[in-house]
């Protein structure tokens, strides 16, 4: 195939196009930045975001984002480039930044609002991920333009910052509880938030929470995640304004753009060591759970000088199932994947997307049209987006790259009533396996590997609240890929249920293993099993299953690939 | 009776002692081969007296994880569940790391051993403990030849008979082994196994160290410092070394406490800046603890104080980064190197800055012990302001102002993240470096005082000596709330007081000095983590008022749960007192005031007092600039700063003009 020449590439930042062209030496005519303050600036500015984490993480409700972390905050500038992001997940890397341009785009912004949305085609990821969008004023413009006075906001009364974040919630309706299903339609998913205004002038809109709120499984749960998502932008909106108290508008405006500066010169210079050429990959996904098998994802990586492009058009139609990505989700696979090779403690801004340019095609597996279902997008897809990038890369990068992980996170929902107690439960974890091997050691045994990184939930936590008795928590030996070094091992969990239980698991590499580089072997495919009354029953990698009281319920999580031959 | 406090650090181990009456205090070079050497010979130096009491604090329990030097270590586990500490939670430390590594674990995959037996959740047996299985595994670890074992079996804190059973078919081999019921009896298996490896990891060390000193101090007392803030017996931290581990920075902040409290300051910020790192704790009214702590990624869930660590010291390298940052650390020079000034760095540190602005006086550092070599910054700073386009002043103050942002962040994390104005407190300084930093980053947290106690650098020792004897004990009971009341926690809490008690007696404390403190973990229904609240008839509404006051909202309505029972065994021994001085007047004497020197401040040199702190006396005061010479350490005083020693000879200094707010 000969290499394609981008054509419509994506531009996060029209305003800086000009840049994109020249080869690091843009900046030559600015003033040259103050390498103290570029360095307080840096630490402030990051602080900002994780301090608006705590206060999240603080008050919260959820156990999934207390405990499992599944949250992101950050910072933006007027014209929404990111300035600094806190992300504890990296599967919100790159989709932050267009959940803020969309709710620029959708609403005019008026000081003490703020804006919600989830909707996968207006900014969002897959449902679950709610985000919320505040603008900072300035202090002493605070009257925002009056009602009715038409499009045009004065500019000394337009916001000059804006602070967002992102959590995951633990279930937003839709057909099955979790809200993680096997649909064929985002319908089926939850409720579709597009970009509203759920505080308007410091003043939250109810009859919209209630409304939302009826919709989902858990409200109360629901009410104190938003509660603390608002308290979260809140200290956000605080620390920018003490910082401008501090330093003056200019001075931080300033300061942010040559932070985002900073992050693209660090990132072309990484870029830049590449070697120059077009290097192709192409992985698959298994299959989408409702019939379509050996779903490609196709990447012509193109690398000059210290710019990249990725064209994704030659991959899959879009699928019935819910493995379809939305673009954001494909954005972050490849930033996360030119983050990884970058070693110095960058902030995570505007900067970093400059150089790195995506193509794809509307209604493929990697940037879906609405209503494709995208449950599975953001933890299936993103997962097999990096395996094709990096497998690219690893063409450029001979020696630098590591082989395939796992590429599945194995999504398990039971739920049910507990016969002990005659309460309705529901659980849901996400399990690690085997990372892939690199030129220079083996691969770590049972560990969530590149976009996600959630912990497990104890066996003692487990049994205390569901009524299930693992059997077995243990590496599955063997697993990883062999080679020069192996590949990590996956793991196997093995449950017996105590009584009868609904339950759905949405995992991947139950087909296709984890390839291997240099003579490598892939690592072995995971594998989901039950067992019922001494007879084991391999079951596929997506499936809803009733289970019976005495049922086991198995699975074996894939080894990463190998390096090199043995 | 004398009192030796001893605190092993990384460079120098530091000695306080009361003798004949009277405080004096010893620093010399650690022997970091064999600790226990300098130990024993800065005692042989300072008493030869054979009626003296010792509180110890050492890194050796530390060091032996850090550095992988412990016992070899086989675990036993439930059969099935013999990767659960190799697993983990699941995650990696670094997330943008593909080639990410776990640490090498503490027991390798070949000496974890599985023995069929399983317990419920309700305690009950589901699998009869297997007298042939575990036979078998003794077998096994007969052959491995290991110095220490580790049982955790699941829900061993609900029913321990399995573990106590594997211990008896153990106690042929004659090996010291570590029950995870005994270590800590609480939920969550990983973090139980860790913290019980851990201590397997370790006693065996701990033992033969402790056992060498007791050889060499003729029969005289021994105790040992723990991490909860507390000192235990010499025979108890052999068992239970675990509780040693990280103990030398909570001999810092009870010293920071215990100064504090009799100067009549209870709300301290603790500020700690050593040469490769710079330890935190806020205290309210209180020595904070938390059950989070974790060493090498290994979680160790015993209570410690509250200390948050970042890597930025006096030794912190300055470099400029390929975005054309200044940037300080967290690489530092060590001790080898060292800073250019000590002769033999090549990259310039957060020392060095210091010097080059005047800061430091090469010839009164360590007491005139140890020489600075001033002359030979001149060539590095040359280099690196014309990499980094600063005139050298300016890149001086630079590299300590980005010091001072990587501790100013450190403090909102222990401050403002968990709800507190650091404006309210006191920053409390000792260190090495502390004295330094300490008002510039006060200034920073619009902290009104820095605090600096008498001989700031081995407040850790004195700490050791002032502390408590503290025993903690808890234990899983996971109880719906509405199935409890006062009453019945009491009687759960029963076994637990009367053990604390006993060997409270056995660890030489008086009855009339035990009082213990009782604590619930409580946690609303759903919620995976717990508040730890106060054990009174009031337990359910203080539960509600923690939650709120910690994570911003409360739900009275919703039901909760009892995770865990706590109990802290508390012996006040008699306490060392120290005398106030009389009040000897606001103007220094002259034999403290030593030459005015040239130091820069933003950019200006000015002339500046330097001030020998041991001629001070209770009420002199003094105006900045100045620099404070002591033989442990430097104190720093900007201009439109003044200062007051108290009555115990503290420098409290505020960080604005006399009579400005």
């Amino acid at each position: 195939m000969p290499p394609l020449i981008p054509s419509d590439p994506l531009d996060l930042h029209a305003d800086s196009r000009k840049t994109n062209k020249a080869h690091g030496n843009e900046t030559s005519g600015k003033d040259i930045p103050n390498p103290i303050l570029l360095e307080v600036f840096k630490n402030r500015f990051t602080s900002i975001c994780e301090e608006m984490g705590v206060t999240l993480n603080r008050t919260a409700f959820s156990p999934n984002i207390k405990e499992r972390r599944d949250f992101s905050c950050a910072l933006f500038d007027a014209n929404g480039a990111m300035i600094a992001q806190a992300a504890h997940i990296p599967v919100h890397l790159g989709s932050m930044p267009l959940s803020v341009k969309a709710a620029i785009d959708a609403v005019e912004f008026e000081q003490g609002d703020m804006v919600m949305l989830n909707d996968p085609y207006k900014g969002g990821t897959h449902l679950p991920d709610i985000t919320i969008v505040a603008p900072v004023f300035d202090p002493e413009s605070l009257s925002p333009a009056k009602p009715g006075a038409g499009k045009k906001i004065p500019r000394q009364n337009r916001p000059r910052f804006f602070v967002a974040n992102r959590a995951h919630h633990a279930d937003v309706g839709g057909m099955s509880a979790g809200s993680m299903p096997l649909s064929s339609s985002l319908f089926q998913e939850g409720v579709i938030i597009p970009p509203l205004k759920i505080v308007k002038k410091g003043q939250l809109d109810k009859d919209l929470m209630t409304l939302f709120l009826n919709n989902v499984r858990t409200p109360q749960e629901r009410e104190g995640d938003f509660s603390a998502q608002i308290m979260a932008n809140l200290t956000g909106i605080r620390r920018i304004r003490e910082l401008v108290k501090k330093y003056s508008l200019p001075e931080v405006k300033r300061y942010a753009t040559s932070l985002m500066d900073y992050s693209e010169t660090i990132t072309r210079k990484k870029i830049a060591s590449i070697p120059d050429g077009v290097y192709e990959f192409e992985d698959r996904l298994d299959d989408d759970g409702k019939g379509t098998k050996d779903i490609h994802i196709h990447v012509i990586l193109t690398i000059k000088g210290d710019g990249a492009t990725l064209d994704f058009r030659h991959s899959h139609a879009q699928v019935t199932g819910s493995v379809n990505a939305v673009f954001s989700i494909t954005l972050s696979a490849v930033i996360y994947v030119f983050r990884t090779l970058i070693k110095e403690d960058i902030p995570f801004n505007a900067g970093c997307f400059k150089p790195i340019s995506l193509i794809t095609k509307k209604g493929t597996i990697v940037d879906a049209v609405f209503p494709a279902a995208v449950a599975g997008g953001n933890v299936e897809t993103s997962q097999r987006v990096v395996d094709t990038v990096l497998g690219a890369l690893e063409k450029a990068l001979p020696g630098q790259i590591p082989a395939a992980g796992q590429g599945t996170m194995n999504n398990l929902t039971v739920g049910g009533m507990d016969l002990r107690t005659h309460t309705p439960f529901a659980y849901y974890e996400t399990l690690g396996g085997g990372m892939g091997a690199t030129a220079t050691n083996n691969g770590e045994n049972a560990v969530h590997s590149h976009m996600t990184n959630t912990l497990n939930t104890p066996v003692e936590a487990l049994e205390y609240s569901y009524p299930f008795l693992v059997t077995q928590y243990a590496i599955r030996k063997h697993s990883g890929g062999g080679g020069k070094f192996c590949g990590g091992d996956g793991m196997i969990r093995e449950m017996r249920m105590l009584g009868p239980a609904e339950m759905t698991v949405l995992s991947e590499r139950r087909i296709h293993p984890p390839h291997g580089i240099d003579g490598g072997k892939p690592g072995a495919c995971g594998n989901n099993y039950i067992i019922r009354n001494g007879r084991k029953k391999i079951m596929p990698g997506k499936f809803h299953a009733q289970l019976k009281k005495g049922d086991t319920l198995g699975i074996e999580t894939p080894g990463g690939g190998g390096y090199g031959r043995p | 009776m004398e009192l030796i406090g001893v605190d092993t650090g990384g460079t120098f181990t530091d000695f306080i002692y009361r003798k004949e009456g009277k405080w004096g205090v010893f620093k010399q070079l650690s022997t970091p081969s064999n600790p226990a050497e300098s130990v024993l010979s800065g005692i042989s130096h300072i008493t030869q007296s054979d009626n003296y009491k010792m509180v110890h604090g050492s890194t050796v329990a530390t060091n032996a994880i850090l550095e992988r030097k412990g016992a070899v270590t086989a675990l036993i586990t439930n059969k099935g569940f013999e990767d659960v500490f190799a697993i983990g939670r699941q995650n990696r430390t670094e997330l943008y790391n593909p080639q990410y590594r776990k640490p090498p674990l503490l027991v390798p995959s070949h000496l974890r051993f599985g023995v069929h037996c399983r317990t419920r959740s309700d305690g009950g047996v589901e699998l009869a403990f297997d007298d042939a299985s575990a036979a078998e595994v003794v077998e096994k670890i007969k052959q491995a030849k290991v110095d220490s074992i580790a049982v955790c079996f699941l829900f061993s804190f609900l029913n321990p008979h399995d573990e106590i059973k594997m211990e008896k078919a153990l106690e042929a081999l004659k090996i010291s082994t570590s029950l995870s019921h005994k270590i800590l009896a609480e939920f969550r298996e990983y973090e139980r196994t860790s913290t019980t490896v851990v201590n397997a990891y370790v006693s065996p060390i701990m033992k033969r160290y402790i056992t060498h000193i007791i050889e060499n101090i003729h029969g005289n007392e021994l105790r040992i410092m723990q991490s909860n803030g507390g000192s235990i017996s010499a025979a108890t931290a052999m068992n239970e070394s675990v509780r040693t581990i990280l103990s030398g920075p909570a001999g810092g902040a009870v010293g920071a406490w215990e100064t504090g409290k009799m100067a009549g300051v209870e709300k301290l910020i603790s500020f700690d800046m050593g040469g490769t790192s710079t330890d935190v704790a806020l205290i309210d009214g209180g020595l904070p603890l938390t059950f989070e702590s974790a060493i090498s990624d290994f979680p160790v869930k015993v209570p410690m104080i509250d200390i948050h660590t970042v890597g930025a010291g006096g030794g912190s390298l300055a470099f400029m980064d390929a975005g054309g940052a200044l940037r300080v650390g967290p690489e530092s020079s060590g001790a080898d190197p060292g800073p250019i000034c000590y002769g033999k760095g090549e990259q310039i540190t957060v020392t060095d800055a210091n010097l080059y602005l005047g800061r430091l006086v090469p010839e009164h550092f360590l007491g005139g012990h140890m020489t600075l070599d001033f002359q030979r910054l001149e060539s590095y700073f040359d280099k690196m302001s014309r990499e980094s386009g600063l005139d050298k002043k300016t890149l001086a103050e630079g590299i300590l102002s980005v010091a001072d942002t990587a501790m100013e962040k450190a403090i909102r994390v222990i401050s403002v993240e968990r709800g507190f104005d650091p404006s309210e407190f006191s920053l409390f300084s000792f260190g090495g470096a502390g004295g330094l930093h300490a008002v510039s980053l006060a200034r920073l947290l619009n902290m009104p005082t820095v605090f600096v106690p008498q001989n700031p650098g081995i407040l850790s020792a004195v700490g050791m000596l002032m502390a408590d004897v503290i025993k903690d004990y808890s234990l899983t009971i996971m109880q719906k709330a509405q199935d409890m009341d006062h009453a019945m926690l009491e009687k759960q809490f029963e076994p637990l007081v009367e053990k604390g008690i006993e060997e409270l007696l056995l660890e030489g404390i008086d009855k009339g000095r035990i009082h213990v403190e009782k604590f619930l973990d409580m946690r609303y229904k759903g919620q995976s983590y717990e508040i730890m609240v106060p054990f009174t008839t009031e337990y359910e509404n203080s539960f509600h008022l923690l939650h709120e006051k910690s994570y911003g909202y409360s739900n009275p309505d919703k039901k909760m749960e009892i995770v865990n029972i706590r109990l802290r065994a508390r012996g006040t021994p008699e306490k060392p007192i120290i005398d106030p001085e009389p009040h000897a007047g606001k103007i220094p004497p002259a034999k403290a005031f030593g030459e005015k020197r040239p130091v820069i401040f933003d950019g200006v040199p000015r002339e500046t007092d330097l001030i020998h702190r041991k001629h001070l006396s209770h009420g002199n005061e003094i105006t900045g600039p100045a620099i404070i010479l002591e033989y442990t350490s430097t104190i720093v005083m900007p201009p439109d700063t003044f200062a007051r020693v108290d009555q115990f000879g503290n420098l409290i200094i505020h960080t604005c003009k006399k009579g400005e707010k």
